[in-house]
This record gives C-alpha cells, sequence and structure tokens, in this order.
C-alpha cells in the first residue's frame, strides 16, 4: 500500500495511530504502562499494553472499523506466529496419554463450550453462519494471553500447566473447524462441495507438512547453535518468518502452521528445547504492538451494538468451561480450587480468535456485517478481563512465584 | 523437653530415605509440585511411605523397615514406579542427584507446613538453599549404648559412602569442581556436622538435656549431624550420602552400610576414639571434593590412601556378612563401578554427559530417564 505508508512519513504531526509518530508514541506509552502496572500492582506488563489498547478503542482511535493496516497485519502475524510457536512447543502430548481424562476435559470442554454459545446466539436470534463463527471463537481460549501471563509472573504449577495445554488444544480445534467454515461458506452450490472440501484438505495437509518443515529446521539449527542465545534467537524468529511467508504465498493457515511447528518440535524428539520468552527483544516489540492493536480492535460504538449478545455468549462459554473443567477435576488429578482457578483462567479471548474473523471475514459475505459486533464485543469485554482473570486465576491457585520481589536492583 | 527413649529394633535392620527433585518435563528446571504429587499418590498403596520436604520442589520417600537388600530395592522399586506414574499424570518427572544442575534458588517456595515454615523463618535463605537432596539410612541398634558406640565407629566411613553416592557436581548452573557439592550447604548450618564424642545413652542424654535447656534446640530434628542417633526408630541415621541417580545404587549404598555395621559390632575391630576425628573434616572434604579418587588420612597411623583402595578393603573385610546379610547383589554393584574407567560415581557420569551434551536441561531429562529405569537412546 504505497498510499498507506506515505502517509505514514509525510504526516508526523498528525496524532493518529496511524501515523509514524502516533505509532511510536503509543509504543512508548504502552511499554512505559507495562512497567508502570508491573512495579505498582504486580501485574503482567502485558496489561499495560491491553490498556493503552483499550483507551484507543475508547476514545475512538481504535482499528474498528478500518481494520489493520497492511504493514500492522504483517506486525500481527508475526508476532502471533511467535506466540503460537511458543505455545505449541510447549504441548506435551504423551502427557495426554498418561492422563486421558485431560484429553478427555479438552474435548469436552471445546465442544460444550461451542454447543452452549451456539444455542445462546441462536436464541438471540443471530443467523446460524454468524452462530457456528462465534461457537467455534467460544471453543478457543487465547494461547498468547495465556502463555505471556504465566511466563511473566513466572507462574509454576498444575493450573498453569493445564490452562497452557487446554487452550493451544481447543485453538487448534477451533482452527480446523475454523478452516472448515470457511470452505463451507464459499460453496455456492452443490457442484462445489468437493472442489472446496479438496480445497481445505490442501489447507490441512500443507499446514502440517510446513509446520513439519519449520520443526525439523528449528531442531537441526538448536542442536549445533545454543538457543538461548540471542543471535541463535535471531535465526529462529527468521525461520519463523520465512515458514510465515510461505503459508501467505500457498494460502495455507498462517495461525496454524506456527502452531503445528511448535507442537511437532516439542514431540519429535525427546530433548527439551529452550529459547528466550517471545524470542528476545525483537519479539518482544511485536507482541507489545499485538496487545495493544488487540485492544483497540472495537469501537464504542459497536459495543452498543453487539455486547449484549456478546456477554450472553462469553457467559455461556464460561459455563460450559467450568461445568466440564470442575467435574472432570479429581480424578483427572487436581484439586477443586484448582479447577475453579483453572476454569478462571480459561476467559481470555484475543488475537487468535481475532485473525481467525478477520480471516472469516474476507469473505465476501453479507453475515460478516452481523458477525463483527458480536465478536469485537466479545473482545472488547475481554481485552482487559482475559488476562486479569488468567493472573487472578493463577494466584488463586498459588502458582506465581514471589521470590524475584526480594531481588535487589 | 527430654530426650525420648531409645525405643527397640531388630539388629541391622535398614531403612532408606530418599529426597527427590520434582521437575517441569519443558525446560528441566525444579518446580513445586510436591501438593499435586501427593494428591495423586494418595490414592495408591505402597510399602514405602511418601512426604513433602522443606520446599515444594522436593519430595520424600521412605521404605519401612527392611532385613536385607532384596527387600530394600523390592520396595524402592515399588515406590519409584507408583512416583513416576503419578508424575506423569500431571506432566512432571522425577530424578535422583545431589543438587539441581541449574535451578536458581530463590525461585524456590518453601512447602506450606507450619514445621517448614519454622525453619524457613529462622534460617533465611539457607532454607531455600537447602533444596538439596539427599539419602537418609537408618540402622537398627540392638540397645542405644550399642547405637552410639557404632555411630562413632561408622565416623571412618563417612567418606566412604559420600564418594560412593556423590551426585552433585553443579550448583546453580556451575561445575562445582566437587563431586558432592551438596554437602557444602548442609554444613552452612549452625548444628551441623560430626555429633559429640560420647558413648553412653545416659550421658548422651544429659547433653541433649543442657542443649535443650538452652533453647537451641527442641528435638533431635534440630541437629542435622552426618550421623544422627534415631531414638524414635531405635536407629542410628547415616546422613551424608548424595540422593544416587538410580535407587539399585541407592540400595547398594545401603547395603553397604548394613554390612559395614553388622561387621563392626560383632567384631569390634576397633574402639571409636575421639582422636578418629582429628583428620574427619579432612578426610570428608577429600571424598566431597574429589571423590574415589579422594586421598584419606588414618589418624592413627598417619598412612594416606585412596577411598577407591580403602573402600575395596573394605568390601573383602565384609565379604562374610554380605553373604549372611544375603547383600551380595548390591555390593557387586559397587565392586563394578569401582573398576569404571570414567570414575565410577554417578557425579562422574553427569559430567561425562553433560561433556557430551552441552546442555544442562538435557542432561536432567537423562538424570529422569535413568532415575524411571528407562534406557538412554
Amino acid at each position: 500500500m504505497p498510499e498507506n505508508l506515505l502517509s505514514w512519513i509525510t504526516l508526523p504531526w498528525t496524532l493518529r495511530p496511524d501515523t509514524l509518530l502516533g505509532a511510536t508514541l503509543l509504543l512508548i506509552l504502552a511499554a512505559l504502562l507495562g512497567e508502570v502496572v508491573w512495579r505498582g500492582l504486580r501485574w503482567p506488563r502485558l496489561m499495560g499494553y491491553c490498556i493503552v489498547g483499550t483507551v484507543l478503542a475508547l476514545s475512538g482511535g481504535g482499528l474498528h472499523p478500518i481494520g489493520p493496516p497492511t504493514a500492522l497485519r504483517l506486525a500481527i502475524d508475526v508476532a502471533l506466529s511467535l506466540l503460537l510457536f511458543d505455545a505449541g512447543s510447549r504441548l506435551n502430548l504423551r502427557w495426554l496419554r498418561s492422563n486421558s481424562l485431560l484429553l478427555a476435559t479438552s474435548l469436552a470442554e471445546s465442544v460444550l463450550s461451542a454447543v452452549a454459545v451456539y444455542f445462546v446466539a441462536r436464541m438471540f436470534n443471530a443467523p446460524m453462519v454468524v452462530s457456528l463463527a462465534l461457537a467455534i471463537v467460544g471453543m478457543s481460549v487465547s494461547p498468547g494471553v495465556v502463555l505471556r501471563v504465566v511466563s511473566e509472573c513466572h507462574a509454576a504449577g498444575q493450573v498453569s500447566e493445564r490452562v497452557m495445554a487446554l487452550s493451544t488444544l481447543n485453538t487448534l480445534y477451533a482452527l480446523l473447524a475454523g478452516r472448515l467454515l470457511h470452505g463451507w461458506l464459499q460453496v455456492d452450490s452443490a457442484d462445489e462441495v468437493w472442489g472446496e472440501m479438496a480445497r481445505a484438505l490442501f489447507s490441512f495437509c500443507g499446514s502440517f507438512l510446513l509446520g513439519a518443515a519449520l520443526a525439523i529446521a528449528v531442531a537441526v539449527i538448536a542442536r549445533r547453535l545454543d538457543l538461548r542465545n540471542e543471535n541463535s534467537t535471531m535465526l529462529l524468529l527468521g525461520f519463523v518468518l520465512l515458514a510465515l511467508v510461505i503459508a501467505k504465498t500457498l494460502q495455507l493457515s498462517t495461525l496454524l502452521v506456527p502452531l503445528v511447528a511448535g507442537i511437532w518440535l516439542r514431540n519429535g524428539s525427546a530433548r527439551p528445547w529452550v529459547w528466550p520468552r517471545h524470542f528476545g527483544t525483537a519479539g518482544g516489540v511485536l507482541v507489545l504492538v499485538l496487545f495493544v492493536a488487540v485492544g483497540s480492535a472495537w469501537s464504542p460504538a459497536i459495543v452498543m451494538e453487539g455486547g449484549k449478545l456478546a456477554a450472553a455468549v462469553l457467559l455461556a462459554r464460561f459455563a460450559a468451561k467450568t461445568l466440564v473443567v470442575v467435574s472432570l477435576a479429581r480424578p483427572s488429578g487436581v484439586s477443586l480450587r484448582q479447577a475453579l482457578a483453572l476454569s478462571v483462567s480459561l476467559l481470555p479471548l484475543s488475537a487468535t480468535a481475532w485473525v481467525m474473523m478477520l480471516d472469516l471475514a474476507a469473505v465476501p459475505s453479507p453475515w460478516v456485517r452481523e458477525l463483527m459486533p458480536a465478536f469485537l464485543s466479545a473482545l472488547a469485554w475481554m481485552a482487559l478481563l482475559g488476562p486479569l482473570a488468567v493472573l487472578y486465576g493463577l494466584r488463586y491457585a498459588r502458582e506465581i512465584d514471589t521470590g524475584e520481589m526480594g531481588r535487589l536492583k | 523437653m527430654s530426650l525420648e527413649p531409645f525405643a527397640r529394633s531388630a539388629p541391622f535392620t535398614l531403612g532408606v530415605e530418599l529426597e527427590l527433585q520434582i521437575v517441569n518435563s519443558h525446560d528441566y528446571d525444579l518446580t513445586p509440585g510436591a501438593e499435586d504429587l501427593l494428591r495423586v499418590i494418595a490414592k495408591r498403596r505402597t510399602a514405602a511411605d511418601v512426604k513433602p520436604e522443606i520446599t515444594s520442589s522436593m519430595i520424600e520417600t521412605s521404605t519401612g523397615v527392611c532385613e536385607n537388600h532384596g527387600q530394600v530395592i523390592a520396595q524402592l522399586r515399588e515406590v519409584r514406579d507408583a512416583l513416576v506414574e503419578s508424575a506423569e499424570r500431571l506432566n512432571l518427572r522425577l530424578c535422583g542427584g545431589g543438587t539441581h544442575p541449574f535451578q536458581d534458588w530463590s525461585r524456590r517456595r518453601i512447602f506450606d507446613t507450619q514445621r517448614f515454615r519454622k525453619v524457613s523463618e529462622l534460617y533465611g535463605y539457607l532454607s531455600k538453599q537447602f533444596t538439596v537432596f539427599g539419602q537418609h539410612v537408618h540402622i537398627g541398634c540392638p540397645n542405644p549404648d550399642d547405637a552410639l558406640w557404632l555411630l562413632h565407629a561408622l565416623s571412618r566411613y563417612v567418606p566412604h559412602v559420600i564418594a560412593l553416592s556423590a551426585s552433585s557436581p553443579y550448583v546453580q548452573g556451575y561445575d562445582t569442581g566437587f563431586q558432592s557439592a551438596r554437602l557444602n550447604s548442609v554444613f552452612a548450618f549452625p548444628l551441623a556436622g560430626r555429633a559429640p564424642f560420647m558413648l553412653s545413652w545416659d550421658d548422651f542424654s544429659i547433653y541433649f538435656d543442657k542443649m535443650s535447656r538452652t533453647g537451641v534446640v527442641k528435638s533431635m530434628k534440630d541437629f542435622y549431624w552426618d550421623i544422627r542417633p534415631k531414638p524414635e526408630f531405635g536407629t542410628i541415621e547415616v546422613r551424608v550420602m548424595d540422593t544416587p541417580l538410580t535407587i539399585e545404587r541407592a540400595a547398594a549404598t545401603a547395603a553397604y552400610l548394613q554390612c559395614v555395621a553388622r561387621s563392626l559390632l560383632t567384631e569390634k575391630p576397633f574402639q571409636p576414639h575421639e582422636d578418629d576425628y582429628l583428620a574427619y573434616t579432612y578426610n570428608r572434604f577429600q571424598a566431597c571434593r574429589f571423590g574415589l579418587d579422594g586421598e584419606v588420612v588414618d589418624p592413627l597411623t598417619a598412612e594416606h590412601h585412596t577411598l577407591r583402595d580403602v573402600i575395596r578393603r573394605t568390601l573383602r573385610d565384609i565379604e562374610g556378612h554380605a553373604i549372611d546379610l544375603r547383600a551380595d547383589d548390591g555390593l557387586n554393584l559397587i565392586r563394578e563401578s569401582l573398576l569404571d574407567e570414567d570414575g565410577g560415581a554417578d557425579a562422574s557420569w553427569l559430567r561425562a554427559t553433560q561433556a557430551q551434551q552441552q546442555y544442562l536441561p538435557e542432561l536432567v531429562r537423562r538424570q529422569c530417564v535413568r532415575f524411571e529405569g528407562g534406557t538412554l537412546d
């Protein structure tokens, strides 16, 4: 978008988020606020970024209705790839095999929350397609928010482990279901069904193969270089970017590829892989941009329109997830307290769902106009509540480390 | 509080306690999983017991009273398998080793019980630094006087079992140069070290009462001695060993101590003496620093020998008792390890593995595989 880039450079004095000066100031503000909430309230820095996004949206300077410009969309895709790759790389499939009730929890909470969301949306007279899209959104929990809160707070324990595993799994299911819905929406007549199915299959297989290729490439470099060092991290970042570009070119899922790559890497060999959180400083800036952007994805007007439906849908989702998690808690090896903490931690809704819905919305279809108010309102409700829910869930489960507080400067 | 009476126990029976590391399966750092593990394993019945330890990334298992090496192995295997299975359900792993090679001590959390909170308040950072993992062996004694006699006679063998069990070369991400660096954490405690030289239980009771009146100690638990009497069980407890990497090694070390104890008490080849302690801390240092290659001094003859030679000689001396106690399998494991090219102790294996892998998380993963009884690729 040459005009777009031009406006970034020629209008630095206009204080809008889509100018270079505006964007830079936002970046500084988010970083500052992140530090303030960390020092003052012991909230993860991520909260600072989300607050800046929310204020931006409230003031009408958010990304709705224009959507993210191309340059920003690229930053979002890269940041999200990093987070999903990281989330995938923490999913231990052996754990699911040895604790089959955890796998059952995952399947049941995903299915039940999708069903609950679907029926609530239908009760609000939402069209079927819109209800289906919301059901898919309701299934998933943002692995990015979960991962960031867990790692920023150095949380460790069953709730941390399980919220990471469950959010990664339900995001995986949601991505697969979302692709199917995407295909189904393209079908105009019965003749096209087979063609669409083939395309969906190509997308799945392609994403899995590309993900596997990325994982193998990372494993090969990691064997020779230590991933904990800054330069190797840059190399890792480069590989993730490359996979992203290839996925875009082949029209594969930019969300599925990094997630599959992470899972593949973690489970392909027994050797542990450790790299710095969000790939060092470069990744950190991207993650900041991502959360400011998601936080500002809505507008007050749209919440007036879809806020009620969104609230109902989120409540149904919370009830469904809680019901499953709590009823399977004891046999799967956690206490009631931990199960409650886990249920609360399963609230976040964020960038993954957003990008998924943006991709869906790219399909020219009249119902998109009906989906977006409810969906963006849900994002708005969860912008601050989501990360806080994880934080307080983990605190309630006593999984947050306080050791760092005693550290001298 | 005065000292409790010395309970009766069958002579030369054994009890083994192992403190184990709880690590996560992602980066293999220590992780606070004790409470979850205890909850899950509570449903299982095992002959050996499972208990919490001072920080929440440690767990302790202790066998019941065993008569011989075979029983120790059987009980440890049973509880090991139950623990490993429970840990798997929680995405946790367990391993031996006297220290975690790269944990950050400040991140450890105190396990929430009244006693641990009190200890933590008193000792401050020492209690978190105390996230080290040891093996304790109880030996049944016929009566309290024999217990004290054995306690002091065994002091000469303390360096042997330190060298045989050494498995803590790495601390906080660095090679300490020691085979067993764990004991350095224990020495920091004010009541650590050797027990005072007393051979009669009456004298010992008077000593305990005096100490108790000062308010410094309340129970035998407050003494962190290398070997201490445990009147409640009617045993003495040898506490200098690192938790070895495998339960086989742990059982073998216990069998070695059992045979030595039996030979000492039945043959009384020498009388323990205060002068035995002249070189005690020096010899112990040699064992910690150099393991089986350490050189110990006989304080009476002033002769120097490597621990490898001294242990070899001891194995010959206790052969008859090994047969009586059916400890052969255990002692053979020790015999073989003395011949081992790369040093023979677990610490040497850890160094060799790290030299090859150059990656501490992978080292810990391999420790887990060895503890679980699996095979390494």
